[in-house]
């Protein structure tokens, strides 16, 4: 017996296996890092996508109804990895980020009370994000903690991609990160399922 | 030096011409592309394809418009633009070009 997971590709509905899930969810955000110097990165995403479906599509039939990550392994073989698809031109997402130490502050989406602006700063400055919470709760009774608060969250964006979390504390943004942190993203959820 | 290396460059350095040159003969949808230049082994990654077509499309060589498929979701159809239709001509001329260059060295 396998737990499934219900996944949207490109406007069609599959249902796929946890371990194919994992696997696949780890092979879109390669892409998503390798597209991400490229103006137009969504779009080539999007329609990848589409190709996807259309590929997974083809492998299911009445007496077989789940994706596998068989399927997932030869739909990955025939779109080819990041590094296949590489042409030398545009402008490449190592080139863009892989000095190491690529530092920037955001805030945090995934640890955040508010806004996550504390998270955010204490992901940077690699501190415990109660300190920097205490010290803005601190700041609101001497009257310019809110302020000052919602300044800093118009002012510093939101950790969306995974390369930006990256990022965020201070990594090199490279495969085996987007691979860690997939897999803590994946883990935290099945935690929340209580699975 | 590696042989594969060098094949997978001469590839690369005529995809886009082969893109150019079957969306030349009628509007297509990124599968047809696919499976033309599968059949003539011009690309071994489908990955490859879709980058470059949507940089052409940003360079104003193709426009593309939704249609709707017999299943599912519509489908995007790629088509030449004017400014695509003389760069290929351009392109043409060059390739005749090369073959006859390489030609004229290979039988010296």
């Amino acid at each position: 017996m396998k737990i499934t997971v219900s996944i949207n590709i490109g406007g069609y509905s599959f249902n796929i296996d946890e371990d194919a899930y994992s696997e696949l969810k780890i092979y879109l955000k390669s892409l998503e890092l390798h597209f991400s110097g490229e103006e137009s990165s969504t779009e080539i995403l999007s329609d990848i996508e589409a190709r996807m479906a259309e590929l997974f599509r083809a492998r299911l039939a009445a007496y077989k109804q789940v994706i596998t990550i068989e399927d997932v392994m030869e739909v990955m073989a025939i779109l080819g990895t990041p590094e296949d698809m590489s042409d030398n031109e545009g402008p490449s997402a190592r080139e863009k980020f892989s000095s190491p130490g690529y530092h920037r502050m955001y805030r945090d989406p995934d640890h955040r009370i508010i806004g996550g602006v504390c998270s955010g700063m204490a992901a940077y400055w690699n501190i415990d994000p109660v300190i920097v919470r205490i010290i803005f709760v601190v700041l609101a009774f001497g009257g310019i903690g809110v302020l000052l608060y919602l300044i800093l969250y118009i002012a510093i964006p939101e950790a969306k991609t995974t390369a930006q979390k990256i990022e965020m504390h201070g990594e090199p943004v490279n495969i085996h990160n987007i691979k860690d942190s997939v897999k803590d993203e994946f883990n935290r959820v099945r935690k929340n399922m209580k699975i | 030096m590696d042989i594969e290396n060098t094949k997978a460059q001469m590839r690369k350095g005529i995809l886009e011409y082969c893109i150019l040159s079957v969306l030349s003969r009628n509007s297509c949808y990124a599968s047809d592309i696919i499976k033309e230049l599968k059949e003539a082994e011009v690309i071994v990654v489908e990955g490859t394809l879709y980058p470059l077509l949507t940089r052409q499309k940003n360079a104003g060589l193709l426009s593309y418009r939704w249609e709707e498929s017999p299943q599912g979701p519509p489908r995007k159809y790629y088509e030449l633009t004017d400014t695509g239709r003389s760069y290929l001509s351009e392109l043409d001329n060059s390739w005749q070009e090369l073959v006859g260059s390489v030609n004229r060295i290979r039988t010296r």
